[in-house]
């Protein structure tokens, strides 16, 4: 038997507004508030409510057998909370179905873990705070920013309580075997469910290209593969941008209609069947294999690395002035301040600097500005008034 | 094409004696195409010093001196040239294509007077006109003892001439837009009292291959000129790899460089613009004007009107060995161009790791994708860039990283093989 984990990631940026340097000192307010409403709304109409709306629908119809997760990050449901309360509203209907799950993160989606220990730590708490205010439950699984895993996050996430983490199904973390198990990491003997990111980007990326041998996908012919296990495949982890449905995918591309089906089709195959990731990691056997990774790990790129966020000089010189302020704002310990920085800290704003992968279209997709160097102007005079107002405090 | 083509270059400046970018890349041209071609150069000025292996050069200051004698300038040599072609002598007027100030020519039988006309300092000056026209004489006689292939005529001061020699000869016109007029003075180009429109107009009508230094000027040609798509093939300039070298500079003080002539074109005006409101938020920084130019003195009474004079410095002209020095110490280079059909100094200065601000209306930003470009009207965006770029590091360490590799993309050579291109496409 499998434990099919199906996951999405939801996400939004605080996207920062156009911030030329004659602003520093004067204009305290970095946000695009105009622009992050726009956004929210067009993909709270395409995706977020019609897509739970055929979540729900399946739920109810396969009464318990068709399971599903969500990771929302924290600037996600504050966005939902204020803008569209309706979205959070049709997020705790799924949430009381007892069939859906949520994960923990940081609840600014950063990179804090290259930076400060205490700084993750903060943005875990406050995750698990809002997803127990806004969807009354807590969560027990975490994955951590865009899958970015090292062994070195061992022993915080296990000190915070969790015995699960989500990481990238990366060949040489898991000593060549599939991702399709449940494996074991570090002294404290936690579960790392690993995506199976061929299936996964099968639907978030290749779903609508006619160029794709397997055009067109159908729900029918993708859980024949996924039916297609060796003797100790015991989980699959499917985890993807949610946007994807009605979004980067169009409902015209008919993705909206295979996700729908997907559930009926699974639950024809004997062998599998939808599991919470919490349970799927409880299915797990006794002597797991052991995934490890000293490096940094991501879900990104073909490299699956820090690539996207932490390469070049423009990313590495804005975080790290961005965490030079960390010292200072816990001494001074105003909440507001504190969640400003958290906004800057988004890894999007990041992304949006990469020089490396400038000309890359899928980098493209999520990127408002023209250039990197555009990104990373921005980015340091906000950054600049930021340090005057710490500077005032 | 089975041998060598060879070509008979047309230009104008020339090392040592460098005015604006022309001279560099003809120069930086002729020698990567010597490999590829045979090349006779005829030129105002040749310095006796400055060769190149495998090209001809002819000076006009040297015209009627062979091997340190005078010689007598033959003037059979057309009608020598009319039995050999062919030609009927009735069309052999002297003057077969009236360039309209055929009269300013210094008279071919005064050799002396010739020579003395291009030995001087300025290869332009207000006898322009006597120059280009006299030029054209010139050029004709030497052409008509040349044997090439292909005329290459590089901008307007020698069109005239190259014009011509196809007309006689029958050979085919390649000619290189470096700068177009438009650029130059606008709209007021295509006044009745301006002449080299006329001209730049006349050879690329004529001409049967059209090399602009960028796509921009290749736009700037067919939307100002009238001319269709088919005869152009735009070459990219490049430039040498060069020793360069950091200098500390005496003062605290951080440097944006501005080098060019102080002319409309170049746009001036945008350059004070920007500094002022760098200026009202960044005090710690001088604007270095190295050049000069027709509107010098009313960008001095400008700076001074601003009350930003003090932060201003005008430099004058400088010598090839001290713009080295002042880019060696830039921490911005700066060129707000309303039209720039390349841009040459950008590349000199991204070559000294200057980070470079430039406008989006130059042919450089096209090989330059990793330097900030801004319209050139948009004073603002061109504060913001220069204040990020001396305030913060990131920008700087990944501008220059980035533009060294582009750098290390352009080479006279790959100039040289689109050229031979250009060449071949006429089935010469």
């Amino acid at each position: 038997m499998t434990d099919v984990c199906l996951i999405f990631q939801v996400h939004q940026p605080y996207r920062l507004k156009e911030y030329g340097f004659e602003l520093i000192g004067k204009d305290h307010s970095y946000e695009d508030s105009a622009r992050n409403i726009s956004v929210l709304n067009r993909i709270a109409d395409l995706c977020y409510i019609p897509t739970n709306k055929i979540l729900l629908d399946a739920i109810e119809k396969h009464k318990g057998k068709f399971r599903i997760a969500f990771s929302i990050s924290g600037t996600c449901l504050e966005q939902f909370y204020r803008y569209r309360p309706d979205v959070i509203e049709s997020f705790r209907r799924l949430s009381q179905t007892g069939y859906v799950e949520f994960l923990a993160e940081t609840y600014y989606h950063s990179l804090a873990c290259l930076y400060s220990e205490a700084e993750f730590r903060r943005q875990v708490v406050k995750h698990e705070r809002a997803v127990q205010n806004l969807l009354e439950v807590r969560p027990t699984v975490f994955r951590n920013t865009e899958l970015i895993y090292s062994d070195k996050l061992l022993p915080v996430i296990s000190e915070l309580g969790y015995k699960t983490i989500l990481a990238e199904g990366k060949s040489q973390n898991m000593g060549g075997l599939s991702p399709n198990r449940v494996f074991s990491a570090g002294l404290e003997n936690i579960n790392i469910l690993t995506r199976n990111f061929g299936f996964s980007d099968d639907i978030a990326f290749r779903f609508a290209d006619p160029s794709w041998s397997e055009f067109p996908l159908s729900g029918k012919k993708f859980a024949n593969w996924l039916s297609k296990r060796e003797q100790d495949e015991h989980s699959l982890v499917l985890y993807m941008d949610y946007e994807t449905f009605g979004e980067h995918r169009k409902q015209e591309t008919g993705i909206m209609d295979f996700l729908g089906a997907l559930p009926d089709e699974i639950v024809k195959h004997e062998n599998l069947q939808f599991s919470l990731p919490s349970d799927a990691a409880k299915n797990g056997p006794e002597n797991k294999p052991v995934y490890s990774s000293k490096d940094w790990t991501s879900w990104a790129d073909e490299d699956k690395d820090l690539g996207a966020w932490h390469y070049d000089h423009m990313q590495k010189d804005a975080l790290k002035n961005l965490y030079a302020c960390e010292l200072s704002l816990y001494k001074i310990g105003r909440p507001d301040l504190l969640d400003t920085w958290g906004r800057l800290q988004t890894s999007d704003h990041f992304y949006y600097m990469s020089t490396r992968f400038w000309q890359d279209p899928v980098h493209r997709i999520f990127n408002p500005y023209n250039s990197p160097y555009d990104a990373y102007l921005n980015f340091m005079n906000a950054l600049s008034d930021f340090k005057g107002l710490i500077m005032k405090a | 094409m089975t041998s060598k083509p060879k070509v008979l270059m047309l230009g104008w400046e020339f090392p040592p004696v460098l005015t604006g970018g022309l001279g560099t890349a003809c120069y930086g041209l002729a020698k990567a195409l010597s490999k590829y071609a045979e090349i006779e150069l005829l030129i105002p000025q040749s310095d006796k010093e400055t060769k190149l292996e495998n090209v001809h050069i002819r000076g006009m200051n040297y015209f009627g001196i062979n091997g340190g004698q005078t010689v007598e300038v033959p003037m059979q040599a057309l009608e020598e040239f009319a039995k050999v072609k062919k030609i009927p002598a009735p069309s052999l007027n002297p003057y077969p294509v009236g360039i309209g100030f055929e009269k300013e020519a210094v008279a071919l039988k005064s050799p002396e007077a010739i020579r003395a006309l291009y030995s001087g300092i300025e290869p332009y000056g207000p006898n322009i006109m006597q120059k280009v026209a006299t030029y054209a004489e010139v050029a004709v006689r030497m052409a008509l003892e040349t044997e090439f292939d292909v005329i290459h005529a590089h901008d307007w001061i020698t069109f005239p001439a190259a014009v011509r020699i196809k007309e006689i000869t029958g050979k085919p016109l390649v000619i290189h837009i470096h700068s177009l007029e438009t650029d130059r003075v606008g709209e007021l180009a295509k006044g009745d009292w301006n002449r080299v429109y006329e001209v730049e107009k006349k050879a690329m009508e004529k001409a049967d291959r059209i090399i602009p230094v960028s796509h921009y000027t290749q736009e700037c040609a067919i939307k100002n000129y009238g001319i269709s798509e088919e005869k152009f093939y735009p070459v990219h300039n490049a430039i040498d790899p060069e020793e360069s070298f950091r200098l500390p500079k005496k003062s605290g003080e951080k440097l944006v460089l501005f080098l060019g002539r102080v002319t409309f074109q170049k746009g001036p005006e945008f350059m004070v613009e920007t500094a002022w409101k760098l200026l009202q938020v960044y005090p710690d920084v001088k604007f270095f004007v190295a050049g000069v130019g027709d509107m010098l003195e009313k960008l001095k009474a400008l700076v001074l009107e601003r009350k930003i004079d003090h932060k201003f410095v005008f430099a004058g002209f400088l010598s090839q060995s001290n713009v080295k020095k002042v880019l060696a110490q830039a921490d911005v280079y700066f060129m707000p161009s309303v039209s720039e059909p390349f841009g040459l100094s950008a590349l000199e200065a991204a070559g000294f790791d200057v980070p470079c601000v430039i406008s989006r209306q130059s042919g450089v930003a096209e090989v330059l994708p990793n330097a900030l470009n801004a319209n050139f009207w948009d004073t603002g965006k061109f504060a913001n860039y220069i204040y990020g770029l001396l305030n913060y590091t990131g920008i700087r360490e990944e501008m220059v990283e980035r533009t060294k590799q582009d750098l290390s993309k352009l080479s006279w050579d790959d100039a040289a093989q689109d050229v031979m291109e250009v060449y071949r496409s006429l089935e010469i």
